[in-house]
């Protein structure tokens, strides 16, 4: 069998999203990419104390991969370093984790998402740069979840009428904003932080609560039951 | 033909090893019986006496047959250094360095948020109870330079430092007798990002 055939793809700019070993020497590898969205591969050999791949299969790193393969697993034959190595920090570090369990949890396998590929790798910049971390976190979330197409409306309301700053609402998963009084269960907020995050503004010390609150509760929706990995550790951390 | 009990269950308990599938584990199963029953008699007390003899030391949380292992009761180290590492296979790579003499915490992992392995999974509580024995004046993070081995040193060093402990982290770069030829550019990227003034 010509090992690939034409499904070989030479060079393409990934992220790695996670690792886990595979057989005694090899590894599985989940990655990101830009055109082919989440891929499946083994690195054959890739646990070897000298395997070229062994320090390159790192997540949060931009890498090009070249793979080959039909299967649901592809094999992976060569990585090099993309443009810019990213330095993520400490807490910019379990940022960057969460983002990847983010990205392992809700996006389906090969499908392509160029424009939030280019987003997550900007984020990856903005957290290795140590920029504010709330509002680049925010932004990914939401951008996620309009990327993947569910809709987050944030200007006007369920039946139609433009969102006041001045308001307060209720914002039901799958629906949006409603007036409240009605004994639904959703996040309050005002209409100042829906229309604020409308605009990608920040700014305001009440926008990024409310809009934290938000995002958990959409995010948890769309996960289901299970817990993120990452959000248990922190906690666990916090009790030490 | 169906194999007797005792041969699947063998083969069962054989696949426990990582990275032994079903017919590896056949295979190991037919060549204990057939070729070397004194070898797989052998395999079977080392493995009895290991389960039954070895723990992990109460000071360094290596494996031990006493409560505190050889290294930690010896005296002759130095008890203000603490020295954090992910395996044991990391504590012997330092020993053979003969440069360090202090003492050794082994964490048996790392944090990896994505397999949830977590703070309890490596045991940080007894760490944190291990560093503030009021000997101990600084510690030393020797996990690995991978995204889960820096994660690991950060929190611990945050815990740590909030406890008013002094922590420092193994230096990274050029390998001995490295060539900027020949290094990969993501060391050297992190070699030039990290550099330091010469005194």
């Amino acid at each position: 069998m010509a090992a690939g055939g034409i499904a070989r793809q030479d060079q393409q700019p990934v992220f790695v999203l996670h690792t886990y070993p595979f057989k005694e020497t090899s590894l599985v590898v989940e990655l990101f990419s830009r055109d082919f969205g989440r891929v499946a591969a083994i690195a054959k050999g890739a646990r070897r104390p000298r395997s070229a791949m062994r320090g390159m299969l790192q997540a949060f790193q931009p890498l090009l991969a070249t793979w080959s393969g039909k299967s649901e697993l592809r094999n992976l034959h060569s990585l090099d370093w993309g443009e810019g190595l990213l330095l993520l920090n400490g807490e910019a570090l379990m940022c960057g984790f969460y983002l990847n369990e983010l990205l392992l949890r809700l996006l389906p396998r090969e499908d392509p998402h160029t424009a939030l590929f280019d987003y997550y790798s900007q984020t990856l910049r903005y957290l290795a740069a140590a920029e504010p971390m709330a509002p680049t976190l925010r932004r990914l979330e939401l951008k996620m979840l309009q990327e993947l197409g569910y809709a987050v409306p944030l200007t006007h309301q369920v039946e139609g009428t433009p969102i006041e700053p001045e308001h307060e609402y209720l914002y039901l998963p799958e629906r949006g904003a409603v007036s409240p009084g009605d004994n639904e269960t959703g996040v309050q907020l005002s209409g100042k932080t829906l229309l604020d995050m409308a605009r990608d503004d920040y700014s305001d010390p009440a926008t990024l609560l409310q809009s934290k609150q938000l995002m958990r509760m959409l995010l948890a929706h769309y996960l289901g039951d299970k817990p993120l990995h990452t959000r248990q550790l922190l906690i666990d951390l916090q009790e030490l | 033909m169906k194999n007797p009990t005792s041969l699947d269950n063998l083969v069962e308990a054989l696949r426990c090893l990582p990275g032994v599938g079903p017919k590896s584990a056949l295979r190991m199963a037919y060549h204990l019986l057939q070729r070397d029953r004194n070898g797989a008699d052998k395999l079977a007390q080392a493995l009895q006496g290991a389960l039954e003899q070895i723990g992990h030391c109460s000071s360094c949380n290596n494996f031990s047959e006493q409560p505190v292992c050889n290294l930690c009761a010896t005296g002759n180290r130095d008890a203000r250094l603490l020295c954090v590492v992910e395996m044991p296979t990391d504590l012997m790579m330092l020993e053979q360095t003969h440069t360090y003499h202090g003492m050794y915490f082994v964490l048996m992992g790392r944090l990896s948020p994505l397999d949830g392995i977590g703070p309890r999974e490596i045991h940080l509580d007894r760490l944190l109870k291990r560093a503030q024995d009021s000997i101990v004046e600084e510690v030393i993070l020797a996990t690995n330079y991978t995204v889960e081995g820096e994660a690991t040193a950060h929190y611990i060093s945050e815990l740590l430092k909030a406890r008013g402990i002094k922590v420092s982290r193994i230096a990274r770069g050029l390998p001995m007798g490295g060539e900027i030829e020949n290094v990969d550019s993501g060391t050297l990227a992190q070699a030039m990002m990290e550099r330091r003034a010469v005194r």
